[in-house]
């Protein structure tokens, strides 16, 4: 690859992050703001006193979340995909997958600007298609209702993520297979002792995930990996 | 008097729904070019940028249709435009029907067209908006100091030449992603017989071996740019297969 002379990427970096700091804001505006004007515009109101009792639950659960998920996901997304992902949501089962494709794809190594400039095309691409699907899927929603929901496709939605793990455990598991067998024993282990467990994924992924690095560490420096 | 749900799918809301979602993709495209432009810049092959662009576009295709349903299952009580908002942005389906649930307890109604108000609606909407912002104000406030502290990390060498911990670090985490997915489906076959997600999961595994074969070994950059989407939509259609 021959870069081009003038081309600096800190501040390509910078850029990122002082576009990406406005748009954030003005978008946290814009959804902050829109129950608002959609009450003014139906002469409705706010119930404030719900509206913080109702909030003070969800937000013991979310504030740790969110944080955890910043913390997690911006070593493994770099900035510019970081500043979508976290507006557009869906990161888990959709911008994390999608990102780590292309970059396997592109051949790109995680913290280069290679993989930076990957990661950032990829996210912004899956979130402008997965708005277009929704916009088409609103536009005929009335004729998509009854394919989408019919009982016959029923079991293709409901191992979206199966199919997702799936494909995506061949891909990593393969190329790492020593690494991958204990957060999988540990998994199923925990799993079938505590059912539970099962539905707990979004909490049991922070935990596994840091087996996965300690484990990971470990095995990097007897070089194992 | 006009009715909740021709109030929730009004006009009005469907305007202040497209003006927020048209500054997100506007976003999103502005992000796009600069990457775009940077990857040139940069050095990086045309076709590996546009490779990246496709398999992402082909891949998000199947997710979103299920994040519709999404749409779908939550406009019945929210109405069609909060409902597409609140799942184009931030969030997730489980987040926001979670979330909708416990506002609406709150005001001591439910998740109900029949009963839910305006009044209902837009704070139901607030508490939505409020509770999953974090990540956002995170990334606002502090997302620049830490990724130039973990660039640091990664811009420190190792004297014998060997690969930072970093890049293990980033695969190792994603397969701990996986294998929490992956060990949920085997251990719910064996507590439940609960086949199916294990099924997927195998067929899913399966296509994407002969895929990365047939990326490899006849060399046909197709595969691999559509590997991902064609696993699932394979393992997808065996799930409908073997439910008949």
């Amino acid at each position: 690859m021959k870069k081009s002379e003038e081309f600096s990427f800190d501040s390509y970096e910078e850029s990122i992050h002082i576009t990406g700091k406005i748009g954030l804001s003005i978008g946290l505006v814009l959804l902050i703001g829109a129950p608002f004007l959609i009450a003014k515009v139906t002469g409705s109101h706010i119930e404030w006193n719900s509206f913080w009792g109702a909030l003070a639950k969800v937000v013991i659960i979310y504030i740790p979340s969110c944080i955890v998920e910043f913390l997690i996901y911006v070593p493994m997304l770099g900035p510019g995909a970081c500043y979508l992902s976290f507006i557009t949501g869906n990161i888990t089962n959709l911008k994390l997958p999608c990102a780590f494709t292309a970059r396997e794809i592109a051949k790109s190594e995680a913290g280069t600007p290679e993989d930076e400039i990957i990661t950032t095309l990829s996210v912004a691409t899956s979130s402008l298609v997965t708005m277009l699907v929704i916009f088409v899927g609103v536009l005929c929603l009335i004729p998509l209702t009854p394919i989408l929901e019919s009982p016959v496709l029923k079991p293709a939605f409901d191992n979206l993520l199966p199919a997702l793990f799936g494909a995506l455990a061949m891909q990593y598991f393969r190329k790492n297979v020593k690494l991958a067998a204990f957060p999988l024993t540990f998994m199923v282990v925990l799993c079938v002792i505590n059912p539970a467990m099962i539905h707990q994924t979004s909490t049991l992924l922070i935990a596994n995930g840091a087996i996965a690095i300690g484990l990971g560490y470990l095995m990097y420096k007897k070089n194992w990996l | 008097m006009q009715s909740y749900l021709s109030l929730a799918n009004g006009i009005p809301l469907y305007l202040i729904v497209a003006v927020v979602l048209l500054f997100v993709a506007g976003f999103c495209v502005l992000f796009m070019v600069k990457s775009y432009r940077a990857g040139i810049k940069l050095g990086m092959e045309k076709k590996v940028l546009v490779r990246a662009i496709t398999s992402s576009a082909s891949f998000t295709v199947i997710p979103s249709i299920s994040i519709l349903l999404g749409v779908i299952a939550l406009s019945g009580s929210l109405g069609i435009p909060v409902s597409w908002l609140r799942l184009s942005v931030i969030g997730n389906l489980q987040y926001e029907a979670t979330v909708a649930s416990i506002a609406a307890e709150g005001m001591g109604t439910k998740l109900d067209s029949s009963v839910l108000t305006m009044d209902n609606l837009v704070t139901i909407m607030l508490v939505m908006t409020i509770g999953i912002i974090w990540g956002c104000l995170c990334s606002i406030l502090f997302l620049k100091k830490y990724s130039n502290k973990l660039k640091l990390k990664q811009g420190t060498k190792k004297e014998d030449g060997k690969k930072g911990f970093s890049s293990f670090a980033m695969v190792a985490m994603f397969i701990g992603l996986c294998a929490t997915f992956v060990g949920s489906y085997i251990a719910q076959a064996i507590v439940s017989s609960t086949w199916v997600p294990v099924f997927t999961v195998v067929v899913a595994a399966l296509s994407m071996a002969l895929f990365e074969y047939l990326a490899k070994n006849k060399g046909i950059a197709f595969f691999e740019t559509f590997s991902l989407a064609g696993s699932m939509l394979i393992a997808m259609t065996a799930a409908v297969l073997i439910s008949l």
